[in-house]
């Protein structure tokens, strides 16, 4: 009996003993944060295709597909945390190869922390894509479009000119025919 | 089996099949045999009726009713199907809640998501979803979801309006000099979770119990079809958080029949651990939860304390620790790392530490034996009857596991053995969840070291071998998978539809279902203060109450 008590007493003064387990601020830092975490997800515009794939298979329909002026791939993904169930599917279609153009493993897993939030735009994955990016777009599609204009009006200038040469030469056989043809009149 | 096979050959069917090893398959030419066969079958054993499924064909104008019959002492199972025209007037079958009593929440459920009528069901009203669908059929596949969302602030007001009716109603019958009143008992009861009891008692003697559910009615089983076939599984996995991953493998099993699929073994046996590391974190919350509503808190946070390390794993491996998403069709849905096997052995050394003092204070705890030795008892006869399964099934001394009945996944490479208890009090369930727990925690222990000695003798290789491919488009067809879930069986009925990209009807039949059902049955003429003992000890989870 004494040693039970002795052994219990003993027991819970160990336990006071023992440093506790919480000894990190959970707001700023994760007590446990493996690599393939779900978290906020990351944008590459640069090397998105825009194909669509990941707002089609949102569960909860937490992408939007934001516009560019320019012509092709001209979409890219941003998403609603606040919808948003991080099941990852989004980054599992992306067909972009090496790497994903939306990632969400990995991702932050601060973004709720850290104070109040007043406003719902602090949970949107917002794409901002820099005007001199739209620009270098723009400019390498006019520059596209110039070479295929080119192209083209070569390519219709040579088919012109070969259609020339052609009916050049189909006068030339004329031309060369034809003596002999006079000639046989002629004789 | 032969001989359920003769008694449905002496009705006419379209046909008889055999399907998996344990079922039958048949469709009965005319509804109005259904009776005289339940009758004949359930003379033969088949006694439980594990669920009722309408599928809405709405270009045959057809309405098939599903049956799955089930009897738990030969593993003899029954799906019987027989067709209903749709349009209201024709829509209507014999109930067979006379017969079976577990029909009697399934039927009503039919009712309220496809309208089907029941005949002579001795209580066929509406149930789980919310007043504002009162008399539409919200499951079929012609009700407007969009058109019902417009309306959205009528909606909330019919609730409101419906509630308050009901309050003030409650009190009229009720004889003005006696005692009796009306108790709402949850939603917002510490011990209830999202779910309302309605408890007609007299003072402290509760007379009956009219459970109120649906308060996180998500309308999951149509969720599914508007999903392909691999988004589904967010909406599958969502039939409860606690134990996500087996409802997941249920699902992934029918869509691999019906695409003609077969995972490699690493998948299997990945979705043994990873299931079971569900089913062992889903325990701890049960465990916890039955001393919380007995008011003593310290269990449920020591279990928490372990249970943390266990989802630190499962965080680990899909990246998430508890919407884990991480079972797909084909297989599972990322590759191991094996090092995050240590981070598994922690959880285990962790569990292996604690497990003694857990049993020394808590399991042996002589108050919590005499107050809940006596209440909640389910007798054998009433499992059956009812269509248990799980936990409270086996408590009652009956044997029954789907991962011994029907093995899926590895489960058929691994020696279990039916653990049971006799009196199938909530004390014996408490018995049951830990001795549960404890099995679980062996079945980790051996799947890990199987996967890695295939791994070590390189049979298994952890990053490629975790999928194979399933096709966008599934062929028409349907299926039945089963899974032993934490709080017990989950059957899922899969149907397609030719070149298939979403799930045309997907049921999930849920345990707690049935386990809700029995609350009015085991609280009758006890008192108040048993309402949560007994409410905890079913392990009754919303999630997959309401689905
Ligand atoms: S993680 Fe899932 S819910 Fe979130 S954006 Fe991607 S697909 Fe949608
Ligand atoms: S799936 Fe990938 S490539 Fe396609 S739109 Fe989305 S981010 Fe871009």
């Amino acid at each position: 009996m004494i040693l039970q008590i002795l052994n219990r007493t003993l027991r819970v003064a160990k336990a006071l003993m023992t440093p506790s387990p919480a000894n990190k601020d959970v707001r700023y830092e994760a007590m446990h944060n493996p690599s393939r975490y779900r978290g906020e997800h990351r944008v590459d515009y640069e090397t998105c295709i825009g194909c669509d794939s990941c707002n089609k298979i949102c569960p909860t329909h937490a992408i939007t597909m934001k516009k560019f002026p320019f012509k092709k791939q001209n979409i890219v993904p941003e998403v609603s945390l606040s919808v948003c169930i991080f099941c990852g599917l989004c980054e599992d279609v992306c067909p972009t190869k090496p790497e994903k153009s939306i990632i969400l493993s990995g991702g932050r897993y601060d973004m709720l922390s850290g104070g109040w939030h007043e406003d719902q735009n602090d949970f949107w994955v917002h794409t901002d894509v820099p005007q001199s990016y739209i620009d270098s777009r723009l400019e390498d599609e006019e520059a596209t479009r110039v070479k295929k204009e080119l192209a083209t009006k070569k390519k219709v200038a040579e088919a012109e000119a070969k259609k020339k040469a052609e009916a050049g030469e189909e006068i030339k056989k004329v031309e060369t025919t034809l003596p002999d043809f006079n000639k046989g009149v002629l004789e | 089996m032969e001989n359920v096979r003769k008694i449905i050959e002496n009705f006419t069917c379209e046909y008889v099949e055999n399907y998996k090893k344990t079922w039958l398959k048949a469709k009965l030419s005319s509804k109005d045999d259904l009776l005289n066969l339940s009758e004949a079958i359930k003379k033969e054993g088949l006694r439980s009726l594990s669920t009722v499924s309408p599928t809405d064909f709405l270009e045959d104008n057809i309405m098939e009713m599903n049956y799955f019959f089930e009897d738990l002492d030969t593993k003899r199972n029954l799906w019987l199907k027989v067709d209903l025209p749709r349009d209201k007037e024709g829509c209507k079958i014999e109930s067979l809640t006379p017969l079976f009593a577990s029909a009697n929440w399934h039927e009503r459920e039919a009712f309220s998501m496809f309208g089907v009528q029941f005949l002579n069901h001795p209580d066929l009203r509406e149930i789980i979803k919310s007043e504002d669908f009162k008399g539409v059929y919200p499951f079929r596949k012609d009700f407007d979801w969009d058109a019902h969302e417009k309306n959205q602030t009528q909606n909330i007001q019919q609730i409101v309006d419906a509630f308050k009716k009901e309050q003030n109603e409650n009190e009229k019958d009720l004889d003005p000099d006696s005692s009796e009143t009306i108790l709402n008992w949850g939603p917002t009861h510490p011990a209830s979770g999202p779910i309302r009891l309605r408890v007609h008692c007299d003072g402290e003697e509760v007379i009956s119990i009219d459970p109120d559910i649906g308060y996180v009615w998500r309308a999951l089983e149509h969720l599914v079809t508007k999903k392909d076939f691999v988004g589904a599984i967010v909406a599958v996995e969502r039939l409860c958080f606690m134990d996500n991953i087996n409802s997941m493998v249920g699902y992934c099993m029918a869509v691999e029949e019906i695409a003609e699929v077969e995972i490699t073994p690493f998948a299997s046996w990945m979705r043994v651990l990873l299931g079971e590391v569900a089913r062992v974190s889903s325990h701890f919350m049960g465990l916890g939860g039955f001393f919380n509503n007995m008011g003593l808190h310290t269990l449920g946070m020591w279990n928490m304390d372990t249970r943390e390390f266990f989802l630190d794993f499962l965080e680990s491996y899909s990246g998430a620790r508890i919407a884990t998403a991480s079972i797909e069709p084909g297989g599972v849905r990322y590759g191991l790392d094996m090092s995050m096997f240590d981070e598994l052995q922690k959880a285990l050394d962790k569990f292996d530490n604690s497990v003694g003092e857990v049993e020394a204070v808590f399991v042996k705890n002589p108050t919590m034996k005499l107050r809940s030795d006596n209440v909640g008892i389910l007798t054998k006869e009433e499992v059956h009857e009812f269509g248990l399964s799980g936990i409270v099934a086996r408590a009652s001394g009956v044997k029954t596991d789907i991962r011994i009945d029907e093995p899926y996944a590895a489960y058929g490479e691994l020696d279990l053995e039916y653990i049971t208890q006799e009196k199938g009090s909530a004390k014996d369930r408490f018995m049951m969840l830990f001795l549960d727990l404890k099995q679980s925690v062996e079945i980790i222990k051996k799947a890990k070291a199987h996967i890695e000695k295939a791994v070590a003798d390189a049979k298994m290789n952890p990053t490629k071998d975790h999928m194979v491919k399933v096709p966008k488009k599934l062929p028409k067809g349907e299926a039945i998978s089963r899974v032993e879930w934490a709080r017990g069986e989950v059957l899922m009925h899969l149907v397609t539809e030719e070149k298939a990209k979403t799930p045309y009807r997907l049921k999930m039949r849920a345990p707690s279902f049935n386990h809700t059902m029995m609350l009015n049955h085991l609280l009758k003429g006890q008192t108040l203060a048993d309402i949560p003992l007994i409410f905890g000890s079913l392990y009754i989870c919303q999630g997959d109450l309401d689905r």
